[in-house]
């Protein structure tokens, strides 16, 4: 009886995992949707990658471009999907990440021959945040003794006396 | 005899740095644009890279012109290979000094892609090794285009227009830029139209620009960035985009519609727009120039769609417009601007598209433009002259035909023009080879190697995929070779080359 329960209890567990396995396996790098458009095109797939630069909607739609680090592709989504997103991607920020299942079409007939995802699904798996870009105190330091020294060669180049010589 | 050359060498050369010093320096003042964008949107360690980066070119503009006043003051006068030389060495000791601020950043792995990016910005080719666009300070983005602007319009007549109150040698440095059209009888005048033509398509451009961002979405001060960003891009024919996925990131017909109309207007002659803004508007019609352009882009839209809707590519005309035509002609006015990825040229599009793309990005667009390429010009009268010599074996002895063309004003196709253009498309068709033949050293196919190495030759900036981080580092720099000389059309290097073998020479002969 114990080891009945103790087979069912591994056997769960390692259904779970192979099913987390299986489902991250499903992710597709964006740079092999497009490297094999002709193999991908017309097929659902998923992706998981940051949001960046703006969302920009499109009546009851918006585009989202998404970089998963090997690229970057443009999601047409529902609006209503796309106010999910909180954080996108810029220098101040890392954008929410996003993992997007949907259609993959290498000549959207749809938006003229677009690259696209058209998403069935989009879920937010990490929010994103501020980015801090801290100074190092050599940067400071280079920064401070090299515009003193070009201030100075400025004026000896360029002030009254060097006019008069 | 001998003493006295050296003396007077030893004066010329100190004059060549004297106004490639002045010439730095106009480019290290603006500097300050990007540095100001950093600090207004908080960019704090973007901005400290400018100051650093500025910081260096100003010493190193005092120094060159510190060490070349006392020769000036002798009298020492600019001639023709020096004012050539100027151009040249400008152009190299500022792709140095402008890529610190890429470098500092962090999203170039390498100074040599630094250098790759700010030679790619100058010759406004459009190619890219820094990474990770999308998070870029807007201090680098504003910098990245302004290069490409200011490369657009050239920075020897950026310079002679603001700074140049020494105009000895002045029109020998301008020409030494690849742009050899004297729009005013003084040359000062003539960089000052320049300047005038580019800023008020700027204030135009970027306004439509804003306006159809704030249309496709975008929040006003982006609407703002990219509006000016894409303007300065397209009309340098430039090929820079503030995101990865260049004009793919936007997804709006309209805004590729004005990027196009922006790039084939960059891509004129600024001698062409300055007749128009006299009034000429016939001129639109006559120019060899824009005859030549408007054959050879017809014809090469015309075959690529046919070719990749047959191949079944692109199945509906929106699309084949889009993507086919858009491209085709991005590439024609060497922008690069792309809104397909890289990849999809060499998988999808065929080795015949490829071909296509490859000719067009090597013809180019007008002489004395933005763009880079042979130049609709130099096609053209090569072609006039093919037909003149055709008819003059056809027809009796002793007539004897005068051939003319029409550029500007009407020219007598002579054999000394036919010749010149000749030799400049011989080099270029030199060039490219050169590049495609190292590129397939390195193991890349030839048609792919054949369109990064027309792309980099004709200044375009679109890539099929060789340009990568992992690109090797002699194959770059022979790019950066392949989009300077390609820029500066040759002789202003060879000049400079000149210069640099005669002075070791007499320090050999000294010893
Ligand atoms: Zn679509």
């Amino acid at each position: 009886m114990c080891k009945t329960l103790k087979l069912c209890v591994l056997t769960a567990a390692l259904a779970a995992v192979l099913a987390g396995l299986a489902a991250a396996a499903d992710v597709t790098a964006v740079n092999e949707l497009v490297d094999r458009s002709l193999q991908w095109n017309g097929k659902t797939v998923a992706i998981e990658g940051e949001a960046i630069g703006e969302m920009l909607p499109r009546g009851n739609y918006a585009w989202v471009n998404v970089n998963d680090g090997t690229n970057a592709i443009g999601v047409w989504m529902p609006l209503a999907d796309a106010k999910k997103i909180s954080v996108y991607g810029d220098y101040h920020h890392t954008g929410d990440t996003l993992r997007v299942t949907g259609t993959f079409s290498r000549d959207c007939a749809e938006h003229g021959g677009d690259v696209d995802i058209h998403s069935d699904s989009v879920q937010i798996v990490k929010t994103g945040g501020a980015v801090g870009h801290p100074v190092s105190g050599g940067k400071k330091a280079a920064a401070a003794g090299l515009s003193a020294a070009a201030l100075l060669a400025a004026l000896f180049c360029f002030g009254p006396r060097a006019k008069r010589r | 005899m001998s003493g006295v050359t050296g003396i007077k060498r030893q004066g010329s050369a100190a004059l060549v740095g004297y106004y490639t010093g002045w010439v730095v320096l106009a480019i290290t003042l603006l500097m300050a644009v990007p540095l100001l964008t950093s600090l207004l949107l908080r960019e704090w360690s973007a901005a400290l890279d400018f100051v650093i980066g500025m910081s260096v070119s100003m010493l190193v503009s005092c120094l060159l012109i510190a060490c070349g006043r006392a020769a000036r003051r002798r009298g020492a006068q600019l001639d023709w290979k020096s004012g050539f030389a100027v151009a040249a060495l400008s152009w190299l000791v500022l792709m140095v000094l402008c890529a610190i601020p890429y470098r500092l950043s962090g999203h170039c792995q390498s100074f040599l892609d630094g250098c790759f990016d700010v030679m790619s910005g100058f010759t406004t080719t459009g190619l890219v090794l820094t990474q990770d666009l999308d998070h870029l300070s807007e201090g680098l983005n504003m910098w990245r285009h302004m290069l490409t602007f200011i490369g657009g319009q050239g920075m020897v007549v950026l310079a002679l227009g603001f700074l140049g109150r020494h105009t000895s040698g002045a029109y020998q440095m301008y020409c030494g830029e690849g742009k050899d059209v004297k729009l005013l009888p003084n040359v000062k005048n003539t960089a000052r139209i320049i300047w005038r033509i580019s800023m008020v398509y700027l204030l135009a451009g970027t306004a439509a620009l804003f306006v159809c961002g704030l249309f496709i979405g975008l929040p006003p001060l982006q609407a703002f960035l990219h509006g000016l960003y894409i303007f300065e891009s397209s009309w340098s024919t430039g090929g820079f985009a503030p995101n990865t996925q260049n004009m793919m990131f936007y997804h709006s017909f309209a805004y590729e519609l004005i990027t196009m109309v922006i790039f084939i207007l960059g891509s004129l002659n600024f001698g062409l727009h300055y007749a128009v803004w006299q009034g000429k508007r016939v001129e639109m019609a006559k120019n060899i120039e824009v005859q030549s352009f408007v054959i050879t882009s017809f014809l090469a839209c015309a075959l690529a769609a046919a070719k990749l809707s047959q191949l079944g590519v692109y199945t509906n005309a929106v699309s084949v417009f889009r993507r086919v035509v858009y491209n085709v002609l991005s590439a024609h006015t060497t922008t690069g601007f792309g809104n397909v990825y890289a990849r999809q040229f060499a998988n999808e599009w065929g080795d015949f598209g490829i071909l296509v793309m490859t000719i067009a990005m090597l013809i180019g667009g007008s002489a004395c433009s933005t763009a880079g390429g042979f130049k609709g010009l130099r096609v053209g009268i090569v072609f006039r002259g093919l037909v003149a010599d055709v008819r003059r074996v056809l027809s009796p002895e002793r007539c004897v035909h005068i051939e003319k063309y029409h550029h500007i004003q009407d020219c007598v196709l002579d054999d000394a023009a036919v010749r010149s253009s000749g030799l400049i498309i011989l080099c270029y068709t030199a060039l490219f080879a050169v590049t495609t033949l190292l590129g397939v050293w390195y193991g890349y196919p030839l048609a792919q190697s054949a369109f990064e190495a027309a792309s980099a030759t004709g200044n375009v900036g679109l890539s099929i995929g060789v340009t990568q981080v992992s690109t090797p580092a002699l194959l770059k720099v022979q790019y950066i070779l392949a989009m300077y000389l390609g820029r500066l059309e040759f002789l202003s290097v060879f000049a400079l080359i000149g210069y640099v073998i005669g002075g070791v020479k007499k320090t050999c002969a000294r010893h």
